[in-house]
């Protein structure tokens, strides 16, 4: 299970909504039913942390 | 290979136009040093051989023309006039032979023919001092003819056998430089279309397999946006990777196909909501 890169969907939700979600599913092009399933990899959290800054800086 | 397979398609489509002009400007030099290769050796063909050739056909007919001087001065001598017109011919002539089989002898390589020079040289040389002690014969006995040809009857035979089979010879080695020189324009002929041929064929396989590449991936990725514009998401998967563009391009796709499915798992969970 993949709880890191579950929270991380959340943290994107609160911060700025459905659109976030959306968002960060593009970035990471991982959904969240998709991030729910694989490893909470290294790389894969690398990816998260990248996109949500991303999110955070308007890009 | 994998280099290659890792490189953008525009720097594979420049790899190979710039293989193709490549390939251009080494089959034109190459063609350019063989022609001058050929041009070479018909020169040297020429200079040599065929020029030695053509100078013997000349010393054969010089002393054709030297014995033929020697009946006139034999038919017409007895006129003082007709005497010393023939005998300078005739000498002429036979200074024109000494010379240019001299030369000739000095000139051939053929040791064989070389030999036969030197052979109707020596020959040539006796029968000049027996036409001599004919020609004293013929003036100090009141222009007997009969008894000057009788001195000198059959004599040329031998020298003109002898240069004959040197006239021979000469033309036989110029008619074998010509067959080795036509053998070693087809062996450079056959070189060279061996050589383009298999770099027509690499270049061909190369791009073959480039453009079969390209077309393969596009197609996957056409696939794709196909079912992404039907909507049809249900166990899609953005299989394309690579460095080149249409990797690039498969990677956003990715993007958007996990926008996508993010979208429609909201609107679902919106629905049961």
């Amino acid at each position: 299970m993949a709880t890191r890169l579950t929270d991380f969907y959340k943290q994107a939700a609160q911060e700025f909504g459905l659109a976030g979600r959306i968002k960060l599913a593009m970035l990471t092009k991982i959904s969240s039913e998709k991030a729910a399933s694989v490893d909470d990899s290294p790389e894969n959290i690398r990816i998260f942390e990248q996109a949500l800054a991303q999110l955070r800086s308007g890009g | 290979m994998e280099g290659c397979l890792q490189m953008k398609i525009s720097s594979k489509l420049m790899l190979f136009f710039c293989g193709v002009v490549a390939l251009f400007v080494l089959l034109a030099v190459a063609l350019l040093a063989q022609t001058r290769s050929v041009s070479a050796g018909y020169d040297a063909l020429l200079r040599q051989q065929v020029r030695q050739a053509q100078a013997a056909r000349v010393v054969q007919v010089s002393f054709k023309k030297q014995v033929q001087e020697w009946k006139d001065i034999l038919l017409r001598g007895h006129t003082p006039a007709d005497l010393a017109k023939y005998s300078g011919q005739f000498h002429d002539e036979e200074s024109q032979v000494r010379h240019g089989a001299t030369v000739l002898a000095a000139a051939v390589e053929d040791p064989a023919g070389r030999e036969l020079l030197n052979q109707f040289l020596a020959a040539h040389r006796t029968i000049g001092e027996k036409y001599q002690a004919a020609y004293e014969a013929y003036v100090g006995n009141h222009f007997d003819f009969k008894l000057a040809d009788s001195m000198v009857r059959g004599q040329d035979r031998a020298p003109t056998d002898l240069f004959d089979q040197v006239v021979r010879r000469l033309n036989d080695d110029v008619t074998a430089s010509v067959a080795a020189q036509q053998r070693a324009v087809q062996h450079a002929r056959n070189l060279a279309l061996a050589l383009s041929g298999g770099l027509l064929f690499g270049l061909g396989l190369a791009g073959f397999v480039t453009v079969s590449n390209i077309l393969g991936r596009l197609g996957r990725l056409k696939a794709v946006s196909d079912r992404l514009a039907r909507a049809d998401i249900e166990g899609l998967s953005v299989d394309i990777s690579g460095p080149d563009e249409i990797g690039q391009f498969g990677n956003s796709m990715q993007g958007v196909h996990a926008a996508i499915e993010e979208l429609t798992r909201l609107a679902s969970d919106a629905g049961h909501a």
